[in-house]
């Protein structure tokens, strides 16, 4: 080299990569932000404007004039399940869940346990808890036992006893079959047929926020509430998310599932 | 650099520009054919691009709005489009089984109730990702009738190998008459 500036306008190499760059840059901006956008029909890329924004990314409306959705013939859950939710209760909240629980003690027992085939509610997750008496109280849930009882709940009140419930000690079953290997459907699931594994929300391989803890939960109750989610009686899984599981679920399976928890 | 060939007494120098403007025009080559295939499969295959942002809250959906569980499904529009509307969340779609007509203009909107997901229908080119906080809307049309499968494609936890649903592609007269009969269709068995 001779000592010609690299970086200069009269080095002609230097002009014409740094120049050719460029409009490749203009060219490729145009094509990405005019030219692409404005070949779709949506009415949201006509006009240049509308086009950059679009192609940039800034959020909008892109179904305006969709026919209005159709309301639920029946109540759904309108519970908003987050994973933090709940997680840190108060000792005060705690304590008023106790004193609130008293009304349950007659079918749940005085621990959260009891043995009349209603689920047995100590150590269960707290958002299950929160979930199951929002959805009792607005109809999502039908029980003609438990809508009485929820019916002067405050919001308050429901998380207090959901704390409290959370709290308790778990029950410990484990009868001589509680050890039994878990059945295909429990640990693998049946992914031909749509079925993910229990166990990928309900523990033993991972939880789901609102999927409640199973285990030494009544057999009766386990297979009623199957059936009712898988003939469509239960409806207040949250977007179906446990209906289209059970729904694809034998008579065989449904017993298997239901016993191996009880059991546990 | 190489413009110094023109001072340097040694061949080799202009053997070394002559080299280097070949390379430059290879590459400026290479950079031309990739923005010109971006240009024809954008105007001529892709769906996706440019993309359509709209954001949700991914906690409320079940609660209003569009996605809530009575308005999940096929839809037809005033114009004789048709929409579908799905929820893909842990470890299944809702509805689990998507029934559309063949041979007439279709919208998808779809979101995520709590991880991403995606979806591809098998045989044809639609693939999107589902993310939960995002609508991805686009747009399709089926040729002909047919079965096809529904899968997730992008892991979304351990229950992710069930994750799937059908979509039928039914002939018009047939999916119009069906629609007669419900506001929004699907075609799974209660």
């Amino acid at each position: 080299m001779n000592g010609q500036r690299l970086v200069s306008w009269r080095n002609p190499w230097f002009v014409a990569s740094v120049g050719g760059t460029f409009a490749v840059l203009v060219f490729s901006a145009f094509v990405g932000f005019v030219w692409l956008p404005s070949a779709q029909d949506d009415e949201l890329f006509k006009g240049l404007l509308n086009a950059i924004c679009s192609a940039a990314g800034v959020p909008r409306s892109w179904l305006a004039n969709a026919s209005p959705p159709v309301p639920p013939s029946s109540p759904v859950s309108n519970v908003a399940l987050t994973p933090t939710m709940l997680s840190k209760p108060s000792d005060a909240s705690t304590g008023r869940g106790a004193t609130l629980a008293l009304r349950c003690t007659m079918c749940h027992g005085a621990r959260g346990v009891s043995a009349a085939n209603t689920p047995n509610l100590a150590g269960q997750y707290a958002p299950s808890v929160y979930k199951e008496l929002r959805d009792f109280q607005n109809g999502a849930r039908v029980s003609a036992i438990m809508a009485p009882m929820v019916v002067g709940l405050s919001d308050q009140d429901m998380r207090d006893l959901a704390a409290y419930y959370a709290f308790l000690p778990r029950l410990s079953v484990k009868t001589s079959h509680g050890n039994a290997e878990a059945p295909d459907v429990v640990a693998t699931g049946a992914p031909m047929r749509n079925i993910a594994p229990c166990a990928s929300c309900h523990g033993g391989l991972t939880d789901k926020v609102g999927a409640p803890w199973l285990n030494g939960q009544p057999l009766t109750y386990l297979t009623s509430q199957l059936n009712a989610f898988a003939t469509g009686k239960r409806r207040n899984d949250i977007s179906e998310q446990m209906r289209n599981v059970a729904r694809q679920m034998t008579p065989n399976e449904i017993d298997e599932a239901a016993k191996y928890y009880a059991a546990q | 650099m190489s413009s110094s060939s023109a001072y340097d007494p040694h061949e080799s120098a202009k053997v070394a520009a002559r080299i280097e403007q070949r390379w430059a025009l290879v590459v400026v080559g290479i950079v031309a054919v990739l923005v010109a295939m971006v240009i024809f499969t954008g105007l001529h295959w892709a769906m996706m691009p440019p993309s359509r942002v709209e954001t949700i809250d991914p906690t409320t959906l079940h609660v209003s709005g569009e996605f809530v569980e009575s308005n999940l499904g096929s839809t037809v529009e005033q114009d004789g489009s048709v929409t579908v509307r799905l929820v893909a969340q842990q470890y299944s779609f809702t509805p689990q089984c998507i029934v559309v007509p063949a041979k007439t203009p279709i919208i998808f909107r779809a979101t995520s109730a709590d991880v991403v997901h995606g979806m591809l229908i098998t045989d044809t080119n639609i693939n999107s990702m589902l993310e939960p906080g995002y609508i991805s809307t686009f747009k399709t049309r089926f040729d002909k009738p047919g079965n096809h499968l529904m899968p997730c494609h992008e892991f979304c936890g351990l229950g992710h190998e069930a994750m799937w649903a059908n979509v039928k592609v039914v002939d018009q007269d047939t999916f119009f008459k069906m629609a007669a009969k419900t506001r929004r269709l699907s075609c799974v068995n209660p």
